[in-house]
C-alpha cells in the first residue's frame, strides 16, 4: 500500500483539530482530523483522535472503523480499544465491547495510563450490559416456554374432554388439568422469584475505596485487596497503606488472581451485581 | 482527576439509608456535596447525656481520596459539644480528618463512629486552648489547619 507522507502538515492539522475539539466543535475537529489522515495515513494517533470526535458526534460505526484502522497500525493502542468499547456499548454489541474494554484495561496497566479508573468502570459497565441482555433474552424465552406449555395442556384437556361420556367425568378431567396448569404456573413463578432473591453482593467482592466490584484486585502486604485503579489513585496522593499508614509503593502491589477469578465467576451468574 | 466520588457517595448513601449504628441518624443528603447527620452519645457520660449534635459533611470531587470536611453545626436544639478538641465554631481537631490521617477506606459511617467515640471517652468539660482567639481569627478551611495535637490521650 502506498502511504501518503506529510507528517508535519498532518500534525499541524491535528493540533488545529484538537483546539476545535477542546472548544466543543466536534464537527470541525472531525473534518480536520480527516484532512490530517489524508496528509499522513500511517499515523495511528490520527485515527483515534477522529474516533474520539466521532464518538461525540454519535457516529458509532465510523468511530469503530477508525479504531480498527488504528489497531492495524498499532496493536497496542489503549485509546483505540477504549473507544472501540464505548462505540460497541452504544451499538449494544456488549460481547465485543467487553473484549475491547478488557484489552484497554490490560494496556492501561502495562502503559501506566492515567485513564485506568475510567477504563475500569467501562469494563464493569460492559459486564453489566452483557448480563442484562442475556437475562432479558432468558426471561423472554422462559415466558414463551410457559405460554407454550399451558397451550399444550389446554389442548390435551380438550381432547380428553371429548372422550368423556358423562358430565361427572368431564368435571373430573377439568379439575385435574386445572390443577396441573396452576402447578405449572406456580413452578415458573417460583423460579422467577428465585432470580430476584439472593441479590446480595458479598462484601469480599467490594473494593473499599470505590465501593465497586473488583475487576482487577491487588493485595498489599497486610493481605487486604483493593481495586488497582483505586489504590493507585490513593498512592498518587499518599504512598501509604490505607490500613496501617506504613509506606506503600505501586511496585509493592501484587495481583490477587484467585479473588479476580471468583469475582468474574460471580458476575457471570449475577450480572446485576456489576451495578451494585 | 478521580471520578470515584459520585458513585461511591451514591452507594454510601444507599447503605446508610438502610442502616446506621445506634446513635447515628441521617438528617439530609439532598446532593452529593453536603450531608447532615445527627449523633448522640449513648453511654451515661454526663457531658453529653440527652443531647443530640449535628454534623455537616462536605465532600470535594476527589472524595474518598481526599477527606471530607466534617464540622459540628449549631442550630436551636443542636449545640456544639464541649471537648478539648472541638472548637466552639464546630471545627473538629481529629487526625483522621486531616490530610495526613485520612485513608480512603474510611467512610461517612466510620467517621461518625470515630467522632462518637471521641465524645464517649472524654471527661473534660473544656474547649481547646486558645479557642476564642482561634474562632475569631481563623479563615482557613479545617483540613488546611495544621493542628497541634497537644494532647493525644484525649
Amino acid at each position: 500500500m502506498q502511504h501518503n507522507k506529510d507528517p508535519a502538515r498532518a500534525t499541524a492539522l491535528k493540533n488545529e483539530g484538537n483546539k476545535l475539539y477542546q472548544s466543543g466543535d466536534f464537527v470541525g475537529a472531525e473534518s480536520l482530523y480527516s484532512k490530517a489522515i489524508i496528509a499522513d495515513d500511517a499515523n495511528p494517533a490520527l485515527y483515534t483522535n477522529r474516533a474520539m470526535a466521532r464518538l461525540k458526534l454519535k457516529l458509532w460505526d465510523s468511530a469503530i472503523s477508525d479504531c480498527q484502522a488504528c489497531l492495524t497500525l498499532n496493536l497496542e493502542s489503549m485509546k483505540a480499544n477504549y473507544y472501540l468499547a464505548q462505540a460497541n456499548i452504544e451499538l449494544h454489541n456488549y460481547e465485543d465491547a467487553l473484549s475491547a474494554a478488557l484489552r484497554a484495561h490490560a494496556l492501561c496497566i502495562s502503559q501506566n495510563d492515567k485513564s485506568l479508573p475510567q477504563v475500569t468502570s467501562t469494563v464493569l459497565r460492559c459486564k453489566k450490559e452483557n448480563w442484562e441482555q442475556k437475562e432479558k433474552r432468558r426471561t423472554r424465552e422462559n415466558q414463551m416456554l410457559e405460554d407454550e406449555l399451558l397451550a399444550l395442556m389446554e389442548r390435551e384437556k380438550e381432547e380428553m374432554l371429548e372422550t368423556c361420556d358423562t358430565e361427572g367425568l368431564r368435571d373430573e378431567v377439568r379439575g385435574e388439568w386445572d390443577d396441573k396448569a396452576s402447578d405449572l404456573r406456580r413452578t415458573f413463578e417460583q423460579a422467577r422469584q428465585g432470580d430476584d432473591k439472593q441479590r446480595i453482593v458479598p462484601d469480599w467482592m467490594i473494593d473499599e475505596i470505590s465501593f465497586n466490584i473488583f475487576i482487577d484486585p491487588v493485595t498489599t502486604k497486610t493481605g487486604k485487596s483493593y481495586e488497582r485503579a483505586s489504590i493507585l489513585e490513593h498512592l498518587r496522593r499518599s504512598p501509604t497503606d490505607p490500613l496501617t499508614r506504613e509506606p506503600l509503593l505501586p511496585s509493592d502491589l501484587r495481583p490477587n488472581l484467585a479473588l479476580r477469578q471468583a469475582c468474574e465467576e460471580f458476575l457471570k451468574d449475577n450480572g446485576w451485581a456489576a451495578d451494585w | 482527576m478521580s471520578g470515584l466520588g459520585p458513585k461511591r457517595l451514591g452507594k454510601e448513601l444507599t447503605k446508610i439509608q438502610n442502616s446506621l449504628p445506634p446513635g447515628i441518624t441521617l438528617v439530609s443528603a439532598d446532593n452529593l456535596e453536603e450531608w447532615f447527620l445527627d449523633i448522640q452519645v449513648l453511654d451515661q457520660n454526663p457531658l453529653y447525656a440527652g443531647q443530640t449534635y449535628r454534623l455537616k459533611f462536605k465532600f470535594s470531587k476527589s472524595y474518598p481520596i481526599e477527606p471530607p470536611e466534617v464540622t459540628f453545626t449549631k442550630t436551636d436544639n443542636r449545640p456544639i459539644p464541649m471537648h478539648p478538641h472541638i472548637y466552639s465554631n464546630g471545627i473538629i481537631c481529629l487526625d483522621l480528618l486531616g490530610s495526613q490521617g485520612w485513608s480512603p477506606v474510611q467512610n461517612v459511617e466510620s467517621v461518625c463512629m470515630s467522632i462518637q467515640s471521641m465524645l464517649t471517652g472524654n471527661t473534660k468539660d473544656e474547649r481547646p486552648p486558645g479557642d476564642e482567639e482561634f474562632v475569631r481569627g481563623n479563615r482557613l478551611r479545617p483540613r488546611d489547619i495544621d493542628f497541634y495535637y497537644h494532647d493525644n490521650t484525649v
